[in-house]
């Protein structure tokens, strides 16, 4: 089998934009859950939102370099929507990151997977209030921008892409639907490298309020927006809406030593698993079942894993649901297994949440840590090796990463540690 | 209203949908298309500077326009009229 590494990757969340800003935000524990800002319609209190954020700014932190990719980006995205933008600087950063602006190979051997659907609920919604004023003025690159494949079309055309494309979704999933897509494309030969972005859903206050009126909405009698975020705490109210995106760059193990790249991480191991229940019912058996698949896919026993990234959203049911499940899969081991939800940081950030929390993963692993669960104040469980409210040391070797969607989508993904010893024969045999 | 008030309404109206124009002098026989402008970025301008006179136009009227003279000249006789 081809082994598929993670040469690139880049990021914007709530609580830190581009890779240096959210390791630092890891390991510090700082949160960007804040109160909402004054120019949103969103009807809550606080949540990871992005403020103020705007393309060419950001693009201008991520220092310009000489690959014209600054100005391609105002070109092809200064006027789309707040998630497609969102893309655009996570796959920016995420491209240079691989060295791909230096080091590229043929365009036609690079794929692109956008994690996500429903994409721009946010935009919709504001060009729906214009309509229905002043129809004859409808901005007419809506009947571009209303698609969530405009993504693929924006990035293709940003970064040069010419292999397959596609959306795939999974709701709070679809991030690891997204990395699960391109790690088959790549093992598959029928890419060499897959960028895979987890793109911002921009929600509206629709999804808000109905989010809210299923009970799924945390902050009911916590007001405070650094306390209210509370995965695996007693005191839990449910999820904090969070806005995000972020991108991995998928890669063979051959093309990455052709480039001279080295990869930060290798995929070993993903699983989706259905429950067979269009309801948000979680169940531990399918989240289990997900579990297991992905170790046995990676070749791996439960013990071998050194930390679990956590779906994690602080939902009340939710949350005992994935202990339950935890525990079943790792046993005596869950004594021994890291574990932290990335959303106590970056509020959940739904279709992108499978990738920034991949990203975070991988960060940890590099950096030798594990971050904060902040506000995790009363474990709901005694037995899990819960990180506190302070970022640990921690030797991470090999990792796992849960999601889990709406509609009974169970995933979950292995990485590893890139072992450049281990050479593709071995992996074969 | 002059066509030279339209015409800065028009000038406006392509530099927001063109950012990369900064500095540059928008002549006014130049066509869109020359100044860089896609399909949905003439589609755009259009349909802003059409807001931003509060004029109801049909799209289709746009057909014929050949160049941002062309645009002016039909801005301003709706305008006007």
């Amino acid at each position: 089998m081809r082994r598929v590494g993670i040469t690139g990757m880049g990021v914007v969340t709530a609580a830190g934009q581009g890779l240096d800003a959210f390791t630092l935000a890891l390991q510090t524990g700082q949160s960007g859950i804040k109160q909402r800002p004054a120019a949103s319609d969103l009807p809550l209190a606080f949540g990871g939102l992005l403020a103020d954020f705007e393309l060419s700014a950001e693009l201008m932190k991520l220092s310009d370099q000489a690959d014209g990719l600054g100005q391609k980006a105002q070109t092809v995205a200064r006027r789309a929507p707040l998630s497609v933008q969102a893309s655009v600087l996570s796959a920016v950063e995420a491209w240079r990151r691989a060295q791909l602006a230096t080091r590229t190979i043929d365009s036609t051997k690079i794929s692109l997977v956008v994690a996500g659907q429903n994409l721009n609920q946010g935009y919709h919604y504001a060009i729906q209030q214009k309509y229905q004023a002043t129809p004859e003025y409808l901005p007419p690159r809506y009947g571009l921008h209303f698609l969530d494949t405009d993504q693929v079309g924006v990035l293709s055309a940003l970064l040069g892409i010419h292999g397959e494309g596609q959306t795939v979704g999974g709701a709070s999933a679809s991030g690891n639907v997204g990395l699960m897509h391109g790690y088959r494309l790549v093992q598959w030969g029928l890419a060499e490298i897959c960028v895979v972005v987890g793109a911002l859903q921009d929600l509206s206050p629709l999804e808000i309020h109905a989010f809210a009126a299923l009970g799924a909405l945390g902050g009911k009698t916590i007001r405070e927006a650094d306390r209210a975020c509370r995965p695996f705490d007693r005191q839990r109210e449910g999820f904090i809406y969070g806005q995000g995106s972020g991108c991995l760059i998928l890669e063979s193990e051959a093309s990455a030593k052709r480039r001279g790249v080295d990869p930060l991480a290798e995929l070993v191991g993903c699983a989706l698993v259905l429950d067979g229940n269009h309801l948000i019912d979680p169940n531990a058996a399918g989240e289990a079942q997900a579990m297991r698949q992905a170790l046995q896919m990676a070749n791996l026993a439960p013990a071998d894993v050194d930390y679990l990234n956590a779906h994690g959203t602080a939902s009340v049911l939710g949350d005992v649901t994935e202990i339950t499940a935890i525990k079943e899969v790792f046993g005596e081991a869950v004594t021994q297994l890291w574990l932290n939800s990335t959303k106590s940081l970056t509020g959940h950030c739904l279709t992108a949440a499978g990738t920034i929390e991949a990203i975070a993963t991988i960060l940890q692993m590099k950096g030798g840590f594990v971050h904060p669960n902040l506000n995790l104040e009363q474990p709901i469980d005694d037995a899990c090796r819960f990180v506190g409210q302070q970022s640990q040391s921690a030797t991470i070797n090999i990792a796992m990463s849960n999601s889990f969607g709406f509609g009974g989508i169970n995933s979950s993904i292995v990485l590893k540690q890139w072992d450049a010893g281990r050479s593709q024969e071995a992996s074969d045999g | 209203m002059t066509q030279a008030e339209v015409f800065e309404v028009v000038k406006k109206n392509i530099r927001d949908v063109l950012f990369n124009l900064e500095g540059q002098e928008i002549p006014l026989a130049a066509s869109l298309k020359e100044l860089g402008a896609n399909s949905i970025d003439r589609a755009d301008i259009a349909v802003q500077c059409v807001e931003d006179l509060q004029l109801k136009i049909p799209m289709i009227e746009f057909a014929g326009v050949q160049n941002i003279e062309g645009l002016v000249a039909l801005l301003t006789r709706k305008v006007n009229a």
